[in-house]
C-alpha cells in the first residue's frame, strides 16, 4: 500500500444556508479543495460523496456524478456513499483505499447535507432511516430518545449527573464561538442548560446538535504525488472502518458501541500509535451524552469518567485531550453527510497550525464518525509530516 | 397482531412474540431472517413470557412524522427474563425509576409492547 496525504480542502459554513441547492453546496466545497490541490483537474481518478438524506429532503441523488460534472472530471467512477451519520468519514475511507491500492493517484472525497429546508418532523423521520425500522422503529424511538437511553444507564453505572454533561455542552459551544464556520457557537452557563426544554429525558435542547446545511471536500493524494501541492499535505497514517449491531437489542447495553471500540483498536494499530499519542480529536458529539461515551470508547478518557474528564477541564483546550475544538456537531453543526468530511477539515487545518482555535503543538489529531444505532463507524488518525 | 390493541389492566403478563431457531434453539428478539447462532432460516415464533428488568427508559417529546399524533410517550429497553432485549413503550414513567426495576408488559401498541413498572 502506498502512502497517502490530505493536500485540498474546502468548506462551505455549517449551518442554516438559506435558497441553497444541496448541489451548490457540494459543488462549492469540491472546486475550493480542487483549487488549493494544486493539480491537474485529469489526474483525479475517483470521487467519493457522502450523504445521507438527499433523497428524502431534496429529491436528489447521484450527486456524485452531478458534482463531477460540474467540476470538470473526466469520466471517472463517482460513488455515493451512504453510512447514515458515518457517510463522510467512509467517504474519505474508499478515498484512502482507491489511491493506496494504486487504483488512482488523487481521489476527490465530498461531503454534504441540505435539511433546514425541511420541517422538524420530516428531518426526523429521514434521520430515523438510520434505525434497523424492523425492531427499534415501530416503538417511536428517535436518536435523541436513544442517548437518552444511554444517559440513564451511564448516570446509573458511573454516577454521571447533569452537571458533569453540561461541562460537555459549555465547552464545545464556547470551541465554536472560535471557528467562523460553526452555527451555533455560544457561551452557556449550567443553569441555562438545566432550564432548557426536554426533548428526551433526561437529554435537554442543548445536548443535541442542531439540524444544518454543510459541505465539506478534500483532495486525497499519493504523497510522491503531493509535491507541488501549495499547502503543507497532511499524513493520512489510518483510515479505518468498523460495522456493529443496528439495533439496540444486539449492544450490550448502549453506554458503548463496539462499532467505536474496534474501529479505535484497528486505527492505533496501523497507525503504531496509542491514546497518549493523540494530541486533540475531532469526535461525533452528536448529543452531548455521545460525545462521553466515544470519548471512552475511543481510549482516551477511562470508562465511566467522560462527562467527569470534561467538568474537570481535562477535555478542554489546553487538558490532557482536547475533544472537539472546532465546536464539534454541537457547535459546528451537523450536516449528516458532511459530517466526516468537516472533521478531517478541521483536524488538516490544526496539523497546518492554521486554525482559528489552535490546539498548540498539534502533531497527531484523530476523527472518530458514528452512524446509526452504532451500525457503521470510521476512525482516522492524520500526522503532521515533520512529527 | 392488530394494528392497534387496547392496553389491559391486567397484572399478570402478556406474552411477547420473540423467534426460536428450530436448528440450534437460541432464542432472540424479532424480526430477523436468520438465525444469528447457527445461520440457518430456521426461526419460528415462540412466545417468551413479558416479564423482566428495565433497562432505561427516555420521554420522547419530540417524536418523527409517523408519532406526530402521540405528541409524547415514553421508550424503554427492557431484558426479558427469558434473556432476551426488546425495545417497547413505557406505560409508567418516573424519574425514580432506575435501571433494573421490574416490568411487565401489560398491553401492546402498534404491534409494540407497552410495559408496567411493578
Amino acid at each position: 500500500m502506498r502512502e497517502v496525504v490530505v493536500t485540498g480542502i474546502g468548506s462551505t459554513p455549517f449551518g442554516k444556508l438559506e435558497g441553497r441547492r444541496i448541489e451548490s453546496l457540494a459543488i462549492e466545497a469540491a472546486n475550493a479543495a480542487l483549487h488549493r490541490a494544486g493539480l491537474d483537474r485529469k489526474s483525479v481518478g475517483a470521487v467519493y460523496l457522502g450523504n445521507f438524506v438527499a433523497g428524502p429532503l431534496s429529491g436528489q441523488e447521484v450527486l456524485a456524478g452531478i458534482v463531477a460534472d460540474e467540476l470538470g472530471l473526466e469520466n471517472v467512477p463517482c460513488t455515493k456513499v451512504e453510512g447514515a451519520c458515518a457517510s463522510g468519514g467512509i467517504a474519505f475511507r474508499h478515498a484512502v483505499l482507491a489511491v493506496s491500492s494504486g487504483l488512482c493517484d488523487a481521489a476527490l472525497v465530498v461531503g454534504v447535507e441540505k435539511m433546514t429546508h425541511a420541517t422538524g418532523g420530516q428531518v426526523t423521520q429521514a434521520l430515523n432511516c438510520a434505525m434497523d425500522n424492523r425492531s427499534d422503529g415501530p416503538s417511536g424511538l428517535t436518536f435523541p430518545g436513544l442517548f437518552g437511553l444511554a444517559w440513564r444507564i451511564h448516570a446509573a453505572k458511573y454516577g454521571t449527573t447533569r452537571d458533569e454533561v453540561s461541562a460537555v455542552v459549555i465547552k464545545n459551544k464556547a470551541n465554536g464561538l472560535k471557528n467562523p464556520l460553526a452555527q451555533m457557537g455560544a457561551s452557556l452557563s449550567l443553569d441555562v442548560i438545566r432550564q432548557s426544554q426536554m426533548i428526551a429525558d433526561p437529554l435537554q435542547l442543548y445536548d443535541c446538535c442542531p439540524v444544518s446545511d454543510g459541505a465539506a471536500a478534500l483532495v486525497v493524494v499519493a504523497k510522491d504525488r503531493a509535491r507541488g501541492a501549495p499547502d503543507l499535505p497532511i499524513d493520512i497514517l489510518a483510515a479505518v472502518q468498523t460495522r456493529g449491531s443496528a439495533r439496540i437489542a444486539g449492544h450490550e447495553d448502549v453506554v458503548s458501541f463496539e462499532a467505536t471500540v474496534k474501529a479505535a483498536e484497528r486505527a492505533y494499530a496501523a497507525a503504531s500509535v496509542g491514546p497518549k499519542d493523540i494530541d486533540f480529536v475531532e469526535l461525533h458529539d452528536c448529543f452531548s451524552m455521545a460525545e462521553v461515551i466515544d470519548s471512552e470508547d475511543l481510549g482516551l478518557v477511562p470508562r465511566g469518567e467522560g462527562a467527569k474528564w470534561a467538568a474537570q477541564g481535562r477535555t478542554g483546550m489546553d487538558g490532557d485531550i482536547p475533544i472537539n475544538p472546532s465546536g464539534g456537531l454541537l457547535a459546528k453543526g451537523h450536516p449528516v453527510g458532511a459530517t466526516g468530511v468537516g472533521q478531517l477539515y478541521e483536524t488538516v487545518l490544526q496539523l497546518r497550525g492554521q486554525h482559528s482555535n489552535q490546539v498548540k503543538d498539534a502533531a497527531i489529531g484523530m476523527t472518530h464518525n458514528l452512524g446509526g444505532t452504532g451500525v457503521a463507524c470510521t476512525v482516522s488518525i492524520l500526522r503532521r509530516p515533520d512529527a | 397482531m392488530p394494528e392497534t390493541q387496547a392496553v389491559t389492566k391486567k397484572t399478570n403478563p402478556l406474552p411477547i412474540e420473540a423467534l426460536k431457531c428450530g436448528h440450534c434453539g437460541k432464542l432472540v428478539p424479532g424480526p430477523r431472517e436468520i438465525c444469528p447462532a447457527c445461520h440457518e432460516p430456521a426461526l419460528v415464533p415462540h412466545m417468551a413470557a413479558g416479564s423482566g428488568a428495565l433497562s432505561s427508559w427516555t420521554m420522547i417529546r419530540r417524536p418523527p412524522a409517523a408519532f406526530r399524533e402521540e405528541k409524547e410517550y415514553a421508550v424503554a429497553i427492557v431484558t426479558l427474563d427469558a434473556g432476551i432485549k426488546v425495545t417497547g413503550r413505557l406505560e409508567t414513567p418516573d424519574d425514580r425509576l432506575e435501571p433494573g426495576a421490574r416490568v411487565l408488559a401489560v398491553g401492546f401498541h402498534k404491534g409494540v409492547p407497552v410495559f408496567r413498572a411493578v
